[in-house]
């Protein structure tokens, strides 16, 4: 079975899933900004009492805020966040994942489970790792270096 | 055609190295592409660039202007380095106000894994996938910086596999 079918038919529940950081509407930007680093992760989503999605918060949106003036780090997150994102189904094919990224600029998806409630997030990292992981040999067996000569003569 | 039966040679007879070879078989065109192309078949360019002399305000007021993540550190055309929204929340965000003027050079990720231009597709995704490096400097054999590779430009290539197959 090759790449292109396997994006087609398998579902969004195998690439590598993230935690999804919650965070609520009073929550200042500095907490945001803290819980991402720790996390190592791009982006926060503000939820609702009821853990529903009103918006996120990326590093890109970090960016302008600093600009705008780092004293507005303390200020409540849902005051700086964008109310778009994406959302994508557990069950849906990874195909539709890479159009919905691609139409509408993602970084990051909200994964949903069948009943709404939000289990995580992937995006164009999970996607890359998806991809990895189907040519293990090719990709995995490759080295990290740039070299592009080996330094001494195979065998020498 | 049909593959010849194997046997064991005698002791001392001659053995085709290559009667054991079986060339490698591919699912489809997209996962022939990406073994097998040169890395060439992404876009790679345009690239954003910044000397190392520039500020931290002026390389952030860039990303956000061109709407990238990233941004190549170079002198001349030589990569010293590479500067993220990452490197913006792990090292400027609590002190952006001291830090805000001080050259780009004090907080970029220096020495950063790169591809060559030869390399393939499989060698930038064993970066990004393995490494967690999101932007993959590509550089010519003279060491030059000739492109950049990001998630993005490697998503819209697959998407651009199934438009073509759906046209």
């Amino acid at each position: 079975m090759g790449l292109r079918q396997d994006i087609l038919r398998e579902p969004v529940s195998e690439l590598v899933l993230r935690e999804l950081i919650a965070l609520k509407p009073g929550d200042t930007v500095r907490r945001a900004v803290a819980k991402m680093r720790e996390k190592k992760l791009g982006c926060v989503v503000v939820v609702d009492a009821d853990g529903r999605p009103l918006g996120k918060f990326t590093e890109r949106l970090l960016i302008k805020l600093l600009l705008a003036g780092p004293q507005r780090l303390e200020e409540p997150v849902a005051s700086h966040m964008a109310a778009v994102w994406g959302t994508i189904k557990l069950t849906d094919p990874i195909a539709k994942a890479i159009r919905v990224m691609q139409d509408k600029s993602l970084r990051f998806l909200i994964v949903l489970e069948s009943d709404g409630r939000a289990v995580g997030l992937t995006g164009q990292r999970g996607l890359m790792e998806y991809i990895a992981d189907h040519f293990p040999r090719a990709v995995k067996g490759q080295t990290m270096d740039s070299k592009l000569y080996m330094d001494q003569r195979e065998g020498a | 055609m049909p593959k010849r039966p194997r046997r064991d040679p005698e002791p001392g007879e001659f053995e085709d190295p290559l009667s054991n070879y079986d060339p490698p078989e591919y699912g489809d065109d997209l996962e022939r592409s990406l073994l097998t192309d040169n890395i060439g078949v992404f876009r790679t360019t345009p690239i954003a660039t910044i000397p190392p002399s520039a500020t931290i305000h002026t390389a952030m007021k860039m990303m956000d202007e061109l709407g990238v993540a990233c941004l190549m550190v170079v002198a001349g055309e030589h990569l010293m380095g590479v500067f993220s929204e990452r490197d913006v929340l792990n090292r400027v965000a609590d002190d952006y106000d001291k830090l805000r003027d001080r050259p780009v050079s004090e907080v970029m990720t220096v020495d950063p894994s790169c591809v060559h231009d030869t390399a393939s597709p499989a060698k930038a995704l064993n970066l990004m996938a393995v490494g967690g490096f999101r932007h993959v400097p590509i550089l010519s054999a003279d060491e030059k910086l000739v492109g950049v590779l990001g998630p993005r430009r490697v998503i819209s290539y697959i998407q651009k596999h199934f438009d073509k197959e759906t046209a």
